[in-house]
Parts: structure tokens; C-alpha cells; sequence
């Protein structure tokens, strides 16, 4: 926070359009500030979640959402934690920093006590430091720019494996692919550009050569000019680590251009719709880095039944983050004696060693992220991904 | 030679969607000075009449040929589109006719954000993707590379702006829209049904958006309830360029502005696409507001 960053700024503005709400909301309640809610040992356990409900991601929200409520539902049909109920509120985050700021602002007016919820990373940047001052320990199971740690504040936990680790299985793979021209395309996103930046090092301390780097703007039909660049680059690796909508779009374009090389996408563009979307001919043999989901690890089959008897639908990306988020937070309000206070909850998932999530056994780095953060290589297999093997 | 054929290519092909578009915007525009914000999501609605009918006919269009049943779908999607246009125009411009210029502006922003959200709640946020696309080959024009499909989509759209131009020159009704915007009063005083042509006008103008959803669809393969956004921007840029109110500057205009947008992303990189083509809209505001061929603005006492 020192370095007068331009992020900064905007960040100030709308915390300070969030305090102002905030107050607002607080006058309204006769200033039942959140901080009070910690003494409250009675009643329930509050979560909120910030999670995309509107706009170009409104996709995900549900997703997130379902996961988390089922964590919810099976840590109370259980009998909730030390006797008290868990209770979940979702506000909208619309992955617009403005919206993310009021729906955080609401929640910490709404008395949350653990934040489980951020999917945006440009969205959840303003959402830290509104839950920073009302102590509230954030666990963010979809968001993870290393922008969110640049400012090493305590109270932000990364339950999704980073763009430092997802970057370096990246660059990984493409060395043992043998490329030998690399083109890394971005949609100028924090989150999107902050891996093609860091597979780019990568690459050129591996020695392989990055024939083309560029961003495209998302929510565009018409990629023709991005595809175009890649041609002429004669690049034979394509990795885009934008969402699926416009990968999907980019894949079928590069293909009907007579790209014939390979092509790989990043977790956020992992969902069965970039292949619709693409085209099942199109999208075979598209490789993909992803956190381990449901269907990659053993035992993952029974979640997913699980998911689908709850909600009538088959979970999508980050439900099971989103369901790990919510039990790593009844943990360490366990862990931490029943208390929901800010400070003992972090000093408790700073300390919680060896609980099983879905990436596997969790300890936080002091940094605050996964130390297993396990990306798996995935490819297109019909209409779907699937482990490559 | 043959990259600068690509993206000469690339332009026109894009120019294409943004003249269907951009069509609609200046028509409207010369015949009630109104900037009908709503437009571009006139076009998106036409990508979900177009997936609509598609999903539901899909089991009758089976044995026939891609494009046939394509053509036919744009051809309903465009009556449905025009019947959407003209209830716009009905119960958001109508009333405001004689309201100061910036209510009508307000209300077409309204207007979009309706139908943007009203089909985000019928069909769900989610990108669909399209049942039928229009896939096949390419063609080596001079080391340059066009698919079919592109060819197939420029050829209906050339066939629907000359159709459009022919109308316009040619026809009675032609006649009466020109008269509109040159002098409406004039008009009403002659005995033209101004209400009538002006409806006449949305019909035509939303039934080439509607086409020009239906070709994105086919052709991209996706459409999601936001896709009209940015091209009802582009198509106002477009509109323009060329000089709004004129519906040969409007084509223009938008070829043009597919060019710029291929040429600068080519020279500075993707992430400049729209930072070039929003930096046209200004310098023409500012340096030539008229467009291309736009007519002389002569004031009125």
C-alpha cells in the first residue's frame, strides 16, 4: 500500500464509496457494528459470499453459490459447529469492482463473520481492505492474481492455487511439448495477464522462444485479428488464459484459419461450454491447466452425485472450491475454540495443518496460499475435459 | 502482400456485420434525430429469435440443406425483429416525440438495458452456442485465406443492403422516408402518415440487426445476452464515420471502421482494437461531425 499504485487509488475510491454505504446501512441498524458480532457466541455462524450474479460472468455465480450452500447443508445437517448453525448470505459481485465494493460493504453491514466468496480478481482487489477494516478473514475460492497479495493483508487466504504455481505447470508442460514458437494470449484481465506475463518468464528462462504476446478484449465475437497475429508468428503452442467464452471463440477461429498446432486454455476457461462453443471438432485435443476438480481426484464421483441430488444440475468451475472454502471456515472456527473473532480465526487457519480439501491436504504458506495447489494437465475428450494422461 | 490481403479481408468481413447494424442506427437517426441505443441489442435479440427457432425446428430442418434453413430462420428472425422494433418505437419513442431530445436519449438506454436483462432472465446468463453453424472449407485468395462462411455471410448481407438501398431510391414509401427527414412537418402538412412511414423505418432498420444476429450466430457460434453492446457502439461509430442520417455513409462508414480496427490491431496489438476505433468516433466528432458523406447541416429558422 505504500507505492502511490494507480490500483491503489482506485481502490481508495471505492472503499471509501463502500464506508460511506457502510455507514449508512449502520446508521439504519443503530450502529450494530460488525466487530460486535464477534462477541455473539450464541447465535449463528455468518458467511457471505461476493460472487458474480449479473453480467458477463453470471455463469459462475450459481456454481459457487450451490457448492458453498452444500457445505452449509452438510456441516448443519451434522450439527453445525460446537452446536451453532451456519448461515450463508450471497451478494452480487457483477465482476465489477463498484458492485463488489457495495456487496461487501452489505455484508459487513449484514454482520458476516468469515467471507467466503470472490470469483473476479479485479473485482475482489476492492472487497480486500472493505473486509480488512471490519477484521473479517476473507477464504477466496475462485480470485487468485497475485495482485491480491501484493499487499500482504492478513485477512486474505487464497483456497485456489495461484497464477505463480497455474504459470509454472504452464510453462511446464509447454517445454515438454517441445514447442518451439509460443504464443500467449491474454484478455486484459489482472487475473489473465498476470499468468501470460509469468509463463512468459518462465519460458524465456527455459529457454523457448515466445513468438507472440498480446491481449484481446473479452465480450468481443471477432478475434480475427489476434488469429492473424498468430499465424504470421507461425507460433505452433497457443495458451490462453482468459475465460471460456472468448477462448471458445478464439479455437474455432484459429481452426477455421488453419492453425494446426496445439492449444491450451487456463482454469478459468475450463467448462464444457468452451467446447460447445468451439465446436466439438475444434475443441479435441485442447489441453488445459486447471486446479484438481471433482472429477480428477479418487472419490470425486460421490461429490458430484452428491451435487447433483441437492441442486438438480452438475456442479461447474469452483463449486468445490467454493464448498472447500466454506468447510476450511467452520474449521477453523472449530479450531479456533468457537470463537468467530477476526484475529483468533486467522491465527487458526494459519494453523490448521493437514485438513483434507480437494487439492489435497491444506496448510497456508505465509503467504497465505495453498502449499499443495496442484494444477492438472487436462485435455478435450468428446464434449468434455478430462485428465491427460 | 498476402498479410495485408488477410487483413483487408478480416476488415470487410467485420465491416459487413457493423454495415448491417449501423444501417438501422442512421436510418432511424435522419428520420427522427433520434439515437436508438437500443439498437444493438435489437441485433442480439435476433441471435436468440435465430436459436430459438433453430433449437425448436432443428428436428424438421434435419434432412435439409445448412444454408437454406439458415436463410429461412433469418428471414422469420427479421419479421420477428421489425415486430419488436416497431412496438419499441410504439411504447418508448412514440410518446416522447415532442419531449426535449435528452428524455428520448434516457429512455433508449432504458430501452436496451430491458431487453438486455429481459432476455438474461428468459434464456439465463449463460453463453448459448449455436445449433446450426455454418462451417465447410476456405478458400486461397492470393496467400489470403477465406472460409466459405464468411463468403456466404458477406454475399446475404450485400443482397440485404442493396435490397435496403433500392428501396429507399426507388419506392414510394422510399420517397416518403426522405421526405421525413428532410422536413416532417412539410410531410404531415402533404398528407404523408408520418407515424406510419416512422414505423415503417424501425421495422426495417431492427429486420437488419435481426439478420445481422442471426449471421453472428451461425457464424461465430455463440451468443450471450451482453453481445450487443459493443457493436451497437461499433455500429454508432460506424454510423458516424459516414455520416449519420445517410444510409450509403452508414455502409461506408462501417467498412471503413472494419479496416481501421484491422490495420491498427495489426500495428499496435489486439488490446488497442477499441481504444483505435472509439479514438475515430472522437476525431470525426470533433474534426468532421458531418461523416464522410454526411449531408451539410443547414439550420432550420
Amino acid at each position: 500500500m505504500s507505492t502511490p499504485h494507480r490500483r491503489a487509488a482506485v481502490g481508495a475510491a471505492a472503499l471509501s464509496l463502500a464506508l460511506a454505504l457502510g455507514a449508512c446501512g449502520g446508521g439504519l441498524k443503530e450502529g450494530s457494528s460488525s466487530n460486535d458480532s464477534g462477541e455473539d457466541a450464541k447465535g449463528d455462524i455468518k458467511l457471505g459470499m461476493l460472487t458474480p450474479l449479473s453480467g458477463s460472468s453470471a455463469a459462475i455465480g450459481p456454481y459457487m453459490k450451490n457448492g458453498a450452500q452444500l457445505a452449509v447443508d452438510e456441516i448443519n445437517a451434522a450439527g453445525g459447529v460446537d452446536g451453532r448453525k451456519l448461515a450463508l448470505t450471497v451478494e452480487d459481485e457483477a465482476c465489477d469492482p463498484k458492485t463488489a465494493a457495495a456487496g461487501a460493504a452489505k455484508l459487513v453491514t449484514a454482520g458476516i463473520n468469515v467471507s467466503v466468496g470472490g470469483y473476479c480478481s479485479s473485482a475482489t482487489l476492492p472487497t480486500l481492505s472493505i473486509f480488512g477494516k471490519a477484521d473479517i478473514p476473507m477464504l477466496i475460492p475462485a480470485a487468485n492474481s497475485a495482485d491480491l497479495l501484493k499487499s500482504k493483508l492478513k485477512n486474505v487466504f487464497l483456497v485456489n492455487g495461484t497464477g505463480i504455481q497455474q504459470s509454472q505447470a504452464a510453462s511446464d508442460f509447454i517445454k515438454s511439448k517441445g514447442s518451439k514458437a509460443v504464443a500467449l494470449l491474454d484478455d486484459n484481465t489482472s487475473y489473465s495477464k498476470d499468468i501470460t506475463t509469468r509463463t512468459a518468464d518462465n519460458l524465456k528462462n527455459a529457454g523457448v522462444a515466445v513468438a507472440n504476446k498480446q491481449s484481446v478484449t473479452a465480450g468481443e465475437s471477432d478475434y480475427s485479428g489476434a488469429v492473424t497475429a498468430v499465424m504470421r508468428a507461425k507460433a505452433d503452442f497457443v495458451y490462453w488464459t482468459g475465460y471460456y467464452q472468448e477462448g471458445g471463440l478464439l479455437i474455432k477461429q484459429l481452426r477455421s484459419a488453419g492453425y494446426k498446432g496445439d492449444i491450451m486454455v487456463a482454469d478459468g476457461a475450463v467448462d464444457k461450454k468452451l467446447v460447445e462453443i468451439a465446436g466439438q471438432a475444434n475443441a479435441q485435443g485442447t489441453y488445459a491447466t486447471m486446479t484438481q476438480t471433482p472429477a480428477t481426484i479418487p472419490g470425486g464421483d460421490a461429490w458430484i452425485a452428491k451435487y447433483k441430488k441437492a441442486f438438480g444440475s452438475d456442479p461447474g468451475p469452483y463449486s468445490p472450491q467454493a464448498y472447500d472454502a466454506v468447510r476450511i471456515a467452520a474449521e477453523a472456527v472449530k479450531e479456533a475454540k468457537g470463537s468467530t473473532k477476526g484475529e483468533d480465526l486467522i491465527t487458526a487457519l494459519e494453523g490448521i495443518d493437514g485438513f483434507q480439501i480437494f487439492s489435497g491436504k491444506l496448510k497456508f504458506t505465509p503467504e497465505h496460499t495453498l502449499s499443495e495447489g496442484g494444477f492438472d494437465i487436462l485435455v478435450v475428450k468428446g464434449d468434455d475435459f478430462a485428465l491427460n494422461s | 502482400m498476402d498479410y495485408v490481403l488477410q487483413l483487408i479481408l478480416n476488415g470487410l468481413f467485420v465491416g459487413t456485420f457493423y454495415a448491417l447494424v449501423a444501417l438501422g442506427y442512421s436510418m432511424v437517426y435522419g428520420i427522427i434525430k433520434l439515437l436508438n441505443f437500443a439498437h444493438g441489442d435489437i441485433y442480439m435479440l435476433g441471435g436468440f429469435v435465430g436459436f430459438t427457432l433453430l433449437t425448436v425446428g432443428s428436428g424438421a430442418l434435419a434432412g435439409g440443406g445448412g444454408i437454406i434453413a439458415l436463410v429461412v430462420v433469418m428471414a422469420l428472425a427479421m419479421v420477428a425483429t421489425g415486430l419488436v422494433g416497431l412496438v419499441l418505437e410504439r411504447v418508448a419513442y412514440r410518446p416522447l416525440r415532442s419531449a426535449p431530445r435528452l428524455s428520448v436519449l434516457i429512455t433508449a438506454v432504458g430501452a436496451s438495458f430491458a431487453l438486455e436483462y429481459g432476455v438474461a432472465v428468459g434464456y439465463g446468463p449463460n453463453p448459448r452456442a449455436y445449433p446450426v453453424t455454418v462451417g465447410g472449407g476456405a478458400v486461397h485468395l492470393l496467400g489470403a485465406r477465406i472460409t466459405y462462411a464468411q463468403l456466404v455471410m458477406m454475399a446475404i448481407a450485400v443482397i440485404l443492403m442493396f435490397g435496403l438501398d433500392t428501396l429507399v431510391r426507388r419506392t414510394r414509401s422510399g420517397r416518403a422516408m426522405r421526405a421525413i427527414s428532410q422536413d416532417p412537418r412539410a410531410c404531415l402538412l402533404m398528407g404523408v402518415n408520418v407515424d406510419q412511414v416512422i414505423s415503417r423505418t424501425f421495422f426495417i432498420g431492427s429486420a437488419l440487426a435481426g439478420a445481422a444476429g442471426v449471421m453472428a450466430g451461425a457464424y461465430y457460434g455463440k451468443i450471450d445476452f451482453l453481445m450487443g453492446f459493443i457493436i451497437g457502439l461499433k455500429a454508432f461509430t460506424a454510423a458516424v464515420i459516414g455520416g449519420i442520417g445517410n444510409i450509403r455513409g452508414a455502409v461506408l462508414g462501417a467498412i471503413v471502421l472494419g479496416l481501421l480496427e484491422s490495420f491498427g490491431t495489426a500495428w499496435l496489438g489486439s488490446q488497442w482494437r477499441d481504444v483505435f476505433a472509439f479514438a475515430f468516433l472522437i476525431l470525426f466528432l470533433t474534426v468532421r461531425p458531418t461523416g464522410l458523406l454526411g449531408e451539410r447541416v443547414t439550420e432550420r429558422v
